[in-house]
C-alpha cells in the first residue's frame, strides 16, 4: 500500500522503513556521478512551506527535489505563522489550485502537517512540526548509523539534551527502536519526561550513561527559543553537566564512540570546539545523507489520495 | 391531555429492580400507576412493552453559547438537543459573550429561554465580573432572578482571596459555588493530559496536579467560609480521592460531578491529533477513568453532567492546539451511559436516575421527579433493545463535535413527556 503522506515515524511499518533506507542507497551513489539528476519526478511540482526558518532542511529538500527533476517552488509564507483554521484551509486551497503534488511543511505547531494532510490530495511531508516529529531527520539518522553498522541490532545510542522539546529525539528514538537498537536519554530532569516512550532508559549523569556502554552519543541542539520557562540555570551549567567537554571527548574517543548531532551545533554548549576535528563525528555524513533520504521519500510517496477534511 | 403508558418497566433511584406497570397521566400529573389500567376517553395510549419508563434527566453543566456565540449553539437548539437526549432541565454555564455576570444578562438569557425553550432552563452566574477573577459579579441582582450557582467555569478564580470573599458574601444569600479546577500556570495550552500522549504528540500537556491543587484549594476555602462547593467535571483519580477525603471529614458541604467522556475515553483516544477528543479538563489515563467510575459507583460523585460544549466544525477542523476545547454531550450521554455501563452490568438504572436526574435537581433546590402517583409527569421512555446512530440527521444541536458522530450505540430515547406535553416521540 503506497502512502500519501509522511507525517511521523510512529505510523511507519518496519518494512516501509527498510524500503526507504534501501532506496536511499542508489540515490546516494548518484552523488558521485557527473550528472547528479534522474528524471523520476519530471513534471511533478514540489512546494516548500516553511513557517519556521531552517536553511539547512529547506535546502536539503530543494536539492533532493531538484535531483529528481521536480519543479520546486518555495511558497513565501508570511512571518506570522498559520494557526487559525481559516488560514490553514485558505493556504491549502491555494496550493491545491496550483496543482501541487507534494507539500513539504515545517511549522512550530505540533500536528499542523497532519491537519494539512487531511485537507489536500497532495503528498504532505512533515519537515518538522513543533516538538512532535521530524521523520526525514530520523530516516537520515538511521541511514547514517546503518552505514557504520550495517546490522545495527543491539547497538546503543545515547541521546543527550532537551528531550522534552525535541522532535528529533522523538522521531529518531522511535526509528532506532523499530530497527532494533537500544536507546537511552540523558539530560536535566526538567527536560527528560518521566513518561516518555517505554523501553528507553533514562540517565541523569554522564558517568552512569557511559557505564551503559553506548556506541553512539547523539547530542541534541539546545533550543532556547522553544523554552517558555527556565528549564536549567545557565548554558554554562548545562555544558558542564550535559555537554561534551574536552575531557568527555577524550573518553568518548578512547572508547571509540561515534558522535551525531542534527545541527546546527551550539558550540560550547552541546559540544566543545574539539569535536570539529573529531574523526568519528558523523555530523557531516548526516547532512549529505539527508539529501539521499529525502529523494527516497519523495520517490516513495504517492500523491492523490482521498481528502478527508 | 390524558396519556396512558402500558406495560412499562419503571426505574427509580431507590431500587435496583424495575417495577412493572401502567402509568396514567392526566393534566400533567401522574394520577395512577397499576396494572390493567383502562384508558380514559380520548387518551393517547402507548404500549411500552418492556421499555423503560424513568424520570427525565437533568444536566447541571451545559454551554449554550447565548448570548454571543450563536453560531455554535443557541438556547433553542441546545434545549432541543437536550430533549433529544432525554433531558428536561439544564443549568447553563455563564462563560458566554458577554459573560452572565449581572442581572441584565441573566434576564436576557431567561427571556430567550422563555421564548425559545420547551424545557426549563436555569443559569448559573459568574463569581467575578467578566470571569476576570478580579471584581465580584452582580451577585444580589442575579440572585433576585433565581440564580443559585456561582461559577467562573472555563477558568478557576485564580486569586484565592477573591474566591474566599465571594464565598463569605454569597453564602449568606443561599448561593453555592461551582469550581472549574485548574492552575493556569500548569495548564499549558490546555489541550491534553501531560503524559505519554502529550509526549508523543509534542504538545505541552496539563498535569493532573493542575486540577488537583485547585480541587483541594477550593474545598479548603469553602471549609473556611462555610460555603457549599461543587467541584465540576473531575478528571483525575487523585482529584476524586481528594473529594472523597473531604467528604469523609464531614465538616464542609462538598458535591462533585463527573462527565460521561471522562468515564469513557482516555488520552490514547486522541490518536493522531483528533480534536474531537480535545477537552478541558483533558482526557487522562485508564487508571483515572477506572477510578472515576469507581468514584461514581461509591457516591463520591453526586451527579453526572455533560459539560455540553458545542463548537462549529470549522473550529474543530483546526490543528489540535488551535481547536477549542470541548465536545457536545446532551444527545449522547444517556445512551452512552446505558451502552457502556448499564448494559454491561457496571451499574444499574437506579444510579443513572439518582446521579443524572434526582441529585442534580436537588442540588439546584428543585424537587426530583420520580415516577410516582401524584407527581408531575416528567419522564422518558427508553428502549434498551433499540439502537441509536448519532448521524448528522439525528443531531439537533447546532454543533456536531462529538466522538460519537456516525457511531451506533445500544439504547434509544423513545419518548419525552413534560407536564401535559409530549416533547419527543420516536
Ligand atoms: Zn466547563
Amino acid at each position: 500500500m503506497p502512502r500519501k503522506d509522511l507525517l511521523d515515524i510512529v505510523s511507519l511499518e518496519r518494512e516501509e522503513i527498510d524500503c526507504l533506507l534501501d532506496q536511499a542507497v542508489p540515490f546516494k551513489e548518484l552523488f558521485t556521478r557527473s550528472v547528479k539528476k534522474v528524471p523520476a519526478l519530471k513534471g511533478k511540482s514540489v512546494l516548500t512551506l516553511f513557517y519556521e526558518p531552517s536553511t539547512r532542511t529547506l535546502s536539503s529538500f530543494e536539492v533532493a527535489a531538484n535531483r529528481l527533476s521536480a519543479d520546486v517552488t518555495n511558497f513565501a509564507v508570511a512571518q506570522s505563522s498559520i494557526v487559525k483554521g481559516e488560514s490553514v484551509r485558505e493556504t491549502v486551497e491555494t496550493l491545491q489550485a496550483m496543482r501541487t503534488d507534494y507539500i513539504i511543511v515545517r511549522h512550530s505547531r505540533s500536528g499542523l502537517p497532519s491537519t494539512i494532510a487531511r485537507m489536500t490530495k497532495a503528498s504532505v511531508i512533515n519537515a518538522g512540526d513543533g516538538a512532535h516529529a521530524h521523520p526525514t531527520q530520523a530516516l537520515l539518522d538511521a541511514f547514517t548509523i546503518k552505514e557504520k553498522f550495517p546490522d545495527p541490532t543491539g547497538k546503543r545510542v545515547l541521546i543527550v539534551g532537551d528531550i522534552l522539546h525535541s522532535r528529533v529525539a522523538r522521531s529518531t528514538s522511535t526509528i532506532l527502536k523499530k530497527l532494533g537498537l537500544e536507546v537511552a536519554y540523558l539530560g536535566p530532569g526538567s527536560l527528560v519526561p518521566k513518561v516518555g516512550p517505554e523501553n528507553v532508559l533514562r540517565f541523569t549523569n554522564y558517568e552512569e550513561a557511559m557505564k551503559w556502554k553506548p556506541d553512539i552519543v547523539y547530542l541534541l541542539r539546545v533550543q532556547m527559543e522553544r523554552q517558555d520557562v527556565q528549564y536549567f540555570p545557565s548554558l554554562r551549567e548545562y555544558h558542564r553537566l550535559y555537554g561534551v567537554t574536552e575531557e568527555r571527548l577524550r573518553r568518548i574517543d578512547g572508547e571509540g564512540l561515534y558522535i551525531m548531532h542534527p545541527g546546527p551545533v551550539n558550540r560550547g554548549v552541546e559540544l566543545c570546539d574539539g569535536v570539529l576535528d573529531y574523526s568519528r563525528s558523523l555530523i557531516n555524513d548526516q547532512v549529505e545523507n539527508g539529501i539521499a533520504v529525502r529523494m527516497a521519500v519523495l520517490y516513495w510517496l504517492k500523491p492523490g489520495g482521498e481528502v478527508v477534511g | 391531555m390524558s396519556l396512558l403508558i402500558r406495560n412499562a418497566r419503571i426505574a427509580s433511584e431507590d431500587s435496583t429492580s424495575l417495577r412493572d406497570g401502567d402509568v396514567l397521566v392526566e393534566g400533567g400529573i401522574i394520577c395512577s400507576i397499576g396494572t390493567g389500567l383502562s384508558a380514559p376517553e380520548g387518551a393517547k395510549v402507548i404500549d411500552a412493552k418492556g421499555r423503560l419508563l424513568m424520570p427525565a434527566m437533568f444536566d447541571a453543566h451545559v454551554h449554550f453559547r447565548e448570548p454571543g456565540q450563536e453560531a455554535k449553539e443557541t438556547i433553542a437548539t441546545g434545549t432541543e438537543a437536550a430533549i433529544n437526549g432525554g433531558i428536561t432541565g439544564v443549568v447553563m454555564m455563564p462563560n458566554t459573550k458577554p459573560a452572565i455576570d449581572s442581572a441584565p444578562v441573566v434576564r436576557m438569557v431567561l427571556d430567550s429561554a422563555a421564548k425559545n425553550s420547551r424545557i426549563p432552563v436555569y443559569t448559573s452566574g459568574c463569581i467575578t465580573k467578566d470571569r476576570a477573577g478580579k471584581e465580584l459579579a452582580g451577585i444580589d441582582g442575579m440572585r433576585g432572578l433565581g440564580v443559585k450557582m456561582l461559577t467562573d467555569d472555563g477558568d478557576s478564580v485564580a486569586d484565592p482571596a477573591v474566591l474566599l470573599r465571594a464565598m463569605q458574601y454569597a453564602t449568606e444569600f443561599g448561593m453555592f459555588f461551582a469550581s472549574h479546577c485548574e492552575v493556569p500556570e500548569l495548564a499549558g495550552p490546555r489541550a491534553l493530559n501531560e503524559g505519554v500522549v502529550s509526549y508523543r504528540l509534542g504538545i505541552k500537556g496539563t498535569p493532573a496536579a493542575a486540577e488537583e491543587i485547585i480541587i483541594d484549594r477550593d474545598i479548603r476555602l469553602a471549609h473556611a467560609a462555610g460555603a457549599h462547593i461543587h467541584i465540576q467535571h473531575v478528571s483525575s483519580k487523585v482529584g476524586m480521592e481528594t473529594i472523597r477525603w473531604w467528604k469523609q471529614r464531614g465538616d464542609v458541604k462538598v458535591t462533585a460531578e463527573v462527565a460521561p467522556h471522562h468515564l469513557l475515553f482516555t488520552e490514547e483516544d486522541i490518536g493522531d491529533f483528533d480534536t474531537h477528543y480535545k477537552m478541558n479538563p483533558p482526557l487522562r489515563t485508564k487508571a483515572d477513568t477506572e477510578a472515576l467510575l469507581q468514584g461514581l459507583i461509591e457516591g463520591v460523585f453526586d451527579l453526572i453532567a455533560t459539560d455540553h460544549a458545542p463548537h462549529t466544525p470549522f473550529e474543530k477542523s483546526q490543528d489540535f492546539v488551535s481547536a477549542p476545547n470541548g465536545i457536545t454531550g446532551l444527545e449522547t450521554a444517556l445512551v452512552s451511559l446505558y451502552h457502556y455501563f448499564v448494559a454491561t452490568g457496571k451499574f444499574g438504572w437506579d444510579l443513572v436516575v439518582k446521579r443524572y436526574s434526582a441529585e442534580p435537581r436537588r442540588m439546584m433546590g428543585l424537587e426530583p421527579v420520580p415516577v410516582e402517583e401524584g407527581k408531575p409527569a416528567d419522564f422518558i421512555l427508553f428502549d434498551t433493545e433499540a439502537e441509536t446512530t448519532f448521524s448528522l440527521d439525528f443531531m439537533r444541536s447546532k454543533s456536531r463535535n462529538t466522538p460519537f458522530l456516525d457511531k451506533t450505540l445500544k439504547g434509544r430515547v423513545d419518548l419525552v413527556v413534560l407536564g401535559d406535553q409530549v416533547l419527543l416521540e420516536r
